[in-house]
């Protein structure tokens, strides 16, 4: 299992490594410079000199790559002759604490796999718990460490580009986060339920909304919700239920914080009803396909020599759907929903743009126009990750839920 | 003469298709005695696993519907039973095992977990007790290591292996009647026989009565005490072993039997030893459905369709010419 994370691990980043080589290529060959704005402004003279040396913009594609490269993977501030261990005496006590988290979820995750319970709620409970310890750590680390990648300075001039990934990748992650929750909480059951009543009224009307959903495209979603559930619902009833810009109100503090530092009532409200319109657009092409899918894999289950078995033993019809029928139904729905992350993060960049949410999506298509490729790149390279990341974690989920899947 | 364990009369099951309604099962009446091993034999398509599924209720609507008929079992008529009721019997008192046990076990879940399942279901015991009935099933169908296997997966057994772990299932909540269908069509030779072997052994046993389902009257002959031939959806001819294989007195089973006699000859002609294709069974021919292939038929066969009776020879038959014809002594195919 470990060592078929490793392995898994250092294919994604051979994998990352390529796509990075292939849109830096699409970068350089797709004609224009990331200069060509600044030139406008004879004062900027000193600006493109400086960035010229910096990224070796007038060197060879090759060079500019492989400086690009070492940028990205070298920390930042960190003078040559210093070395590793000056940086680790600078670090500060919630530094320290951050790498304690990472350490304790390493030693967890390794713990937890040296105890053999032959269970399969423990092999679910394993999975989980690591999966959630991972997030926690995730957490405390990205707040605590003081930590920064050489991802430069942007080319539009809006600051470090590591900064501004990482305050967009939470963004964006929020948003993703919460529509491929709501694509799976509502298109997973709905799924089920059909292939339960196959050809009943509810049965065909799911179908047809499903196909209808399917073929909208993403954008479109997007204004006819602002428009219906937000603008003409404020209009008609002069309830505001739902916004279309930003991520909170202008208001957002004084709304007043809660209990140890958390947000209030007040301010989870304002966050909901500017998330849940943009979820939504994301989410509902998602939740049209998990639902297809999900009816298509349960019917074809329940043809299956299995559940005649289950019933042909006198199990009750609850117990046949639920513990026979359900798991096994849901094994092919986790390649397609680590295959959708991508898809989603796709939505999220149209959405973005819609909603004004400021996000990777935002950051990545105003990077696209000024062709501020060291934006461009770390954009990439952070979805890239995602994705290679989610993948793995599908992969392992598979194995909770199908006992013949063998890592090795 | 005491009850009989199972008595079906006059079943008709019938799928509603875009061509039209399959009478899949259409009149179909027999009884099975406590402890009696029946077998049910016919070519493919001609409603023996419907005639079962239909015995366990398990015909799904709204394609498939048990029309008309009544399944008595143990003195109640299971078609009019509640489904709380129904799922009591099924894996209690009627068990059922499959053709394929490589689909027939839930992957996701251990053998035992599948085996402790069934048993909490029709028995008063705590879940122990459970895990100890489960083990010694798998003790009586030769599984080796029974305690250590409970904990394997479905995946980790031969064909062989599972059909056994089926079989274990199907009994070990003492049931008075196995309805086992085509358990051993997807086994190899060696294998077929040992499973078998160890169902003859086991209901013998256990006085458990059988319904065995198959087209291999090769596997019939050792195992049942009485046979049923089934054709297009209705019985054709129900006698003893002896009966039925050395004195057939229905064209069709006659035609089976030629195609087991000629075992070691080439594939080609085994097929063929009843010529043609079943009939349709959303439009059957009139008159007796074997008419367009059987080789003695005549114009009463096409006009009236025969009904299963006593014939001179003891068993039941349902064919116009079965007393004139001497099928005995006619060498088998030939006429064709
Ligand atoms: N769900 C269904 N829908 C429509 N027709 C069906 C259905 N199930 C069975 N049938 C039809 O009923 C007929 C009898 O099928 P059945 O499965 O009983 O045959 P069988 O004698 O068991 O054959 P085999 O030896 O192949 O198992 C077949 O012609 C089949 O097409
Ligand atoms: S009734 Fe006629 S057609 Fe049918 S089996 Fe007998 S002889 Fe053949
Ligand atoms: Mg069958």
């Amino acid at each position: 299992m470990f060592a078929y994370i490793i392995r898994r691990l250092v294919y994604g980043v051979v994998t990352l490594f390529a796509l990075s080589l292939v849109v830096f290529l699409l970068i350089q060959f797709s004609g224009g410079s990331p200069l060509d704005r600044l030139k406008l402004n004879p004062r900027m003279q000193p600006v493109i000199a400086q960035l010229t040396e910096l990224w070796g913009l007038d060197k060879p594609w090759y060079e500019q790559y492989f400086i690009w490269l070492r940028n990205f993977v070298t920390p930042v501030d960190v003078p040559a002759q210093e070395g590793l261990i000056v940086v680790l005496g600078k670090l500060g006590i919630r530094s320290w604490v951050a790498i304690a988290a990472a350490v304790a979820a390493v030693g967890y995750t390794v713990a937890l796999f040296f105890v053999k319970v032959k269970a399969n709620w423990w092999r679910t409970f394993r999975a989980f718990s690591i999966i959630l310890t991972w997030l926690i750590a995730f957490w405390i680390i990205k707040s605590r460490i003081v930590f920064a990648l050489n991802w430069g300075i942007s080319f539009r001039g809006d600051g470090p580009v590591w900064d501004n990934i990482f305050g967009a990748a939470g963004n964006t992650f929020r948003l993703g986060a919460t529509a491929l929750l709501l694509a799976l909480i509502v298109g997973i059951p709905l799924g089920i339920y059909q292939a339960i009543k196959q050809y009943s009224f509810f049965d065909q009307l799911g179908t047809m909304l499903s196909f209808i959903t399917f073929s909208t495209p993403i954008f479109i979603i997007g204004v006819m919700l602002q428009l219906i559930l937000a603008l003409y619902m404020e209009r008609w009833t002069g309830v505001k239920l739902f916004y279309v810009v930003g991520m909170t109100s202008s208001g957002y503090e004084e709304l007043g914080r809660g209990l140890f530092g958390l947000p209030s009532l007040a301010q989870l409200g304002d966050v909901i009803q500017h998330l849940t319109l943009p979820a939504i657009s994301i989410a509902a092409i998602s939740m049209a396909g998990y639902s297809r899918f999900q009816r298509a894999s349960m019917l074809e289950v329940m043809h299956s020599d299995y559940l005649r078995t289950a019933k042909a033993k006198g199990l009750p019809r609850r117990t046949v759907v639920v513990k026979h029928a359900l798991r096994n139904a849901l094994i092919p729905i986790v390649t397609l929903v680590s295959l959708d992350v991508a898809f989603i993060i796709g939505g999220a960049i149209i959405t973005e743009s819609i909603f004004g949410w400021p996000g990777v999506g935002r950051l990545y298509i105003g990077a696209i126009q000024s062709i501020d490729y060291p934006t461009i790149m770390a954009v990439v390279m952070a979805i890239g990750a995602g994705v290679v990341v989610m993948n793995i974690v599908a992969d392992i989920l598979y194995g909770v839920l199908d006992p013949r899947v063998r890592y090795d | 003469m005491a009850d009989p364990l199972l008595n079906v009369e006059d079943l008709r099951t019938y799928f509603s298709t875009e061509e039209g309604v399959v009478k899949a099962v259409d009149g179909v009446s027999f009884k099975v005695d406590a402890g009696e091993r029946r077998g049910v034999v016919g070519e493919s398509g001609c409603g023996k696993s419907v005639t079962a599924m239909s015995i366990m209720r398990l015909i799904e609507p709204p394609a498939g519907e048990i029309v008309t008929g009544k399944v008595e079992f143990d003195g109640r008529d299971l078609l009019k039973l509640t489904e709380a009721d129904m799922q009591q019997v099924r894996g209690g008192d009627i068990a059922m095992i499959f053709q394929d046990p490589m689909t027939a076990l839930n992957p996701v879940y251990t053998i035992g977990d599948q085996l402790i399942e069934t048993i909490l279901l029709h028995q008063d015991v705590s879940k122990s007790e459970a895990r100890d009935i489960a083990i010694t099933a798998l003790d009586d169908v030769q599984i080796p290591h029974a305690g250590k296997v409970m904990e394997d997966y479905p995946h980790q057994f031969s064909g062989g292996m599972r059909q056994r772990v089926m079989i274990a299932m199907g009994l070990s909540c003492e049931p008075k009647l196995l309805i086992a269908d085509e358990p051993t069509t997807a086994l190899d030779v060696t294998t077929q026989a040992q499973i078998m072997n160890l169902m003859l052994e086991l209901a013998e046993q256990r006085n458990t009565a059988v319904l065995l389902i198959t087209h291999d009257l090769g596997v019939v002959a050792g195992f049942c005490d009485s046979i049923q031939v089934m054709y297009a959806g209705s019985i054709v001819e129900r006698g003893t072993g002896d009966e039925i294989f050395h004195n057939p007195q229905h064209p069709y089973t006659w035609g089976l039997l030629g195609s087991m006699t000629r075992l070691d000859e080439s594939q080609q002609e085994r097929l063929n030893s009843v010529r043609g294709a079943p009939p349709s069974l959303i439009n059957p021919p009139t008159g007796c459905r074997f008419g367009p292939r059987c080789d003695f038929a005549q114009d009463i066969c096409r006009e009236a369709l025969p009904i299963l009776h006593q014939s001179q020879e003891g068993q039941k038959v349902a064919c116009h010419r079965s007393d004139e014809l001497d099928l005995k002594s006619i060498a088998i195919g030939a006429t064709s």
